[in-house]
């Protein structure tokens, strides 16, 4: 069960952003959230800029702890056992690993009921089983 | 008060230097934030009779208390100054993501001083504040000017910048962010220009706090689905601002060949459909869910647009019906930094004085090859155009044809078809302008009568009250909701009791405040008027054929609408009303 970004519907808003920062930090702050979704204009015009949690495992893979875990199709992460290393954020590829004062900040996935898609006014953002997840 | 960051950032370009002061907290209890309280700093900080166009006059960039947070539709930014194209107070809002950038940075407010003695850019990076060098970049357009910024500061950061009409002091450039998006009126980028300031580039990685964070994402939530992508608003999502034009047209309200007819017959070339053929994309600013940016690709041009504005203005009001020609000039205008309505009208003007041999500027309606020349010349101020339409007529003559108030050009609505239209252009407070009320909603679009001056007084001291403290929260025009909506939403951010009186009450405050500015210029009744064509000619063509708006009736719902505003017969507040709003 992963995020999926159908960038033919995202307007670039930053909802999602917004909405996740909300739901895992309590403050309104782009930056902190776990996922960065961006309409730009670039030399080559309009753009979308994407980074989600793709669920590749690196993370995962590279925890000395095992604080961040893989069940039911989700990343789980205990912030008792995590040591705040940062291996993790170093680790993943999309950048969405979220780094705080001793800890780290892991989409995972809200437990089944993501607050960005659920905030995605026009449908952009999907989680599910879809083939591949990431983007198109 | 929560959801304010509680600081103000102050720029000396004289001496280069900037400094970071409380924001003033009594004033936000009475004007909210961005266009209210920018006009109160605008207000107490100018001594009278400044030049604008001089180091004394001020430029504030202001954001509100629901800026960077989940609230819809919240991602506008107030830019206020001494107008150089009317010497009115001028306040005008920006989209994209600059507003939410400059609160994440830690601001609510930037207020930028004095005139630096050559080209500079703003460096903001959460507290690291720096003034480097523009000189490269002078002369630039908009563009080049964002696109040089990103890849030297970091492509994430956000940019406001001005192009060559800015620079050249051009009373109708704008400031450009995002390459699309626009603090378009009265001649901002001007201001901007005189201080030689080329851009302000911002990067805010902190957060926004907010009372009740809580309720107040379940609320935005809710609110979000069920109110703003709701049919009333998903217009601005399925078309933008084009869907206006076949409306506007089919009620006679068309501005047609410099405001000489209310239809046009090429109006299907260039309506919402047309723009929706070569649409590519669609964006929105931050935190909006209506995203009513249409990305357009025609082959020949590229722009986010064309707006209604454009397509009215710079396009059937020039007698041009080829919307490729009209997207060129929107990018013309953007890169250049001009502001396509003030342009548009300007070019309509003298390809009237020409076609009726009192001046000639070779340009003649429909001529897309002299407009968009035309719109090149004004910026780099190559042609007595650059003086926009009020001072062309002062210099020329066409007086009762120059379509402006007070030094601002019309907007794409033609009074003569919506008569409290009128009313809300003579009384605005930076001249003519669709933004402080916008009646023809209830009038030509509506079921109200369009041809009466029955309850317009009223109508329009009531939205005007309605869109001031709107744009003080800062919420976007796009968005209609009630101001009950906006009190709940500014409760639970700011944690102080807000309810729809308080802000009617905020809004009128406003007004009020801003015609005491203009008042403290030189203004009076005598300046709330309106062109002589709309009072003397009437239109020929469909819905307004043979309609006019007499001046006997005008007058009449001029002195109505002192009267219920409380202002005496010169259109000043009595001292009574100043008192009751506390100013
Ligand atoms: S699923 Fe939850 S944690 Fe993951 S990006 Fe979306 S809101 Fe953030
Ligand atoms: S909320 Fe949806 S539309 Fe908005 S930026 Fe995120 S993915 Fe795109």
């Amino acid at each position: 069960m992963k995020l999926s970004l159908d960038i033919s519907r995202c307007i670039g808003c930053k909802l999602c952003q917004i909405a996740c920062s909300a739901e895992k930090e309590g403050v309104y702050q782009p930056t902190a959230a776990r996922l960065q979704i961006e309409k730009i204009y670039t030399m080559q015009g309009l753009e979308t800029k994407v980074a989600i949690c793709t669920q590749c495992l690196d993370c995962v893979e590279v925890c000395p702890t095992e604080a961040i875990k893989y069940e039911n199709g989700m990343l789980t992460y205990s912030e008792e056992e995590c040591t705040g290393c940062n291996e993790c954020a170093d680790a993943c590829p999309q950048g969405v690993i979220v780094v705080k004062a001793d800890t780290v900040g892991i989409c995972d996935s809200c437990g089944g009921s993501p607050e960005c898609v659920n905030w995605c006014p026009h449908g952009a953002l999907t989680f599910g089983c879809r083939e591949g997840g990431g983007v198109g | 008060m929560k959801g304010y960051i509680g600081k103000v950032l102050r720029i000396d370009l004289n001496n280069l230097t900037s400094s970071v002061e409380s924001l003033n907290l009594l004033w936000a209890e009475k004007y909210i934030g961005g266009k209210g309280l920018a006009m109160k700093y605008i207000y107490e900080e100018l001594p009278p009779k400044v030049d604008p166009l001089s180091p004394k006059n001020k430029m504030i960039l202001m954001t509100g208390p629901l800026t960077g947070t989940a609230v819809p539709c919240s991602g506008k930014l107030t830019i206020a100054a001494k107008s150089p194209a009317t010497n009115t107070i001028l306040d005008c809002s920006i989209g994209g993501h600059i507003a939410g950038e400059i609160k994440y940075a830690g601001y609510d407010a930037i207020i930028i001083e004095g005139k630096a003695e050559k080209p500079v850019y703003l460096h903001i990076e959460n507290s690291k504040v720096e003034l480097k060098s523009a000189g490269n970049l002078w002369g630039k357009g908009t563009h080049e000017t964002e696109f040089f910024l990103k890849a030297t500061c970091g492509p994430e950061v956000k940019v406001l910048a001005i192009g060559p009409a800015g620079e050249n002091m051009v009373p109708m450039a704008c400031i450009t962010s995002e390459l699309y998006r626009q603090a378009g009126r009265g001649g901002i980028g001007a201001v901007m220009g005189s201080k030689n300031l080329k851009a302000i580039v911002v990067k805010g990685t902190n957060g926004v706090k907010v009372a009740d964070p809580k309720q107040l994402t379940a609320r935005a939530k809710e609110i979000m689905k069920k109110d703003t992508l709701s049919d009333d608003n998903l217009w601005a999502y399925t078309d933008g601002t084009p869907i206006i034009v076949e409306l506007s047209n089919s009620t006679g309200v068309l501005p047609t060949r410099n405001f000489q007819q209310g239809t046009f017959d090429g109006f299907d070339k260039i309506h919402a459909e047309a723009v929706k053929a070569v649409r590519k994309d669609k964006k929105g600013c931050l935190s909006c869910g209506l995203g009513c940016g249409n990305y357009v690709n025609t082959g020949q041009s590229v722009v986010e647009g064309p707006e209604y504005e454009t397509l009215s203005i710079g396009g059937s009001n020039c007698g041009i019906d080829d919307l490729e020609a009209i997207v060129e000039f929107n990018k013309l205008c953007d890169d250049l930094g001009l502001d396509t309505i003030s342009t548009g009208n300007t070019i309509a003007f003298a390809m009237e004085l020409t076609e009726k041999g009192i001046k000639d500027f070779n340009l003649k309606f429909g001529d897309v090859k002299g407009y968009l020349k035309a719109t090149k010349n004004i910026a780099n101020k190559e042609t007595e155009l650059a003086l926009g339409v009020k001072g062309l007529s002062e210099k020329y003559g066409g007086k009762e044809f120059a379509m402006q108030v007070k030094g601002l050009e019309f907007p794409g609505y033609e009074p003569r078809g919506s008569w409290g239209m009128g009313l809300a252009y003579a009384t605005s407070d930076r001249g003519a302008c669709h933004t402080r009320a916008w009646p023809i909603a209830d009038e030509a679009y509506g079921d109200m009568d369009p041809f009466t001056i029955e309850g317009k007084a009223e109508l329009v001291v009531g939205l005007q009250h309605y869109n001031a403290a709107k744009f003080s929260t800062i919420l976007c025009d796009f968005w209609a909701l009630s101001l009950e909506t906006v009190a709940e939403l500014l409760t639970l951010v700011t944690g102080k009791q807000y309810t729809e009186k308080d802000l009617k009450i905020i809004g009128e405050r406003i007004v009020n405040l801003a015609r005491m500015f203009n008042i403290r210029e030189g203004f009076d009744a005598k300046d709330d008027r309106l062109p002589q064509r709309i009072y003397k000619e009437a239109l020929k063509t469909g819905a307004t054929a043979e309609k006019l708006l007499p001046e006997e009736e005008f007058n009449k719902m001029l002195r109505e609408y002192y009267q219920i505003r409380g202002w005496d017969s010169e259109g000043k507040p009595t001292g009574e009303k100043l008192d009751e709003l506390a100013i």
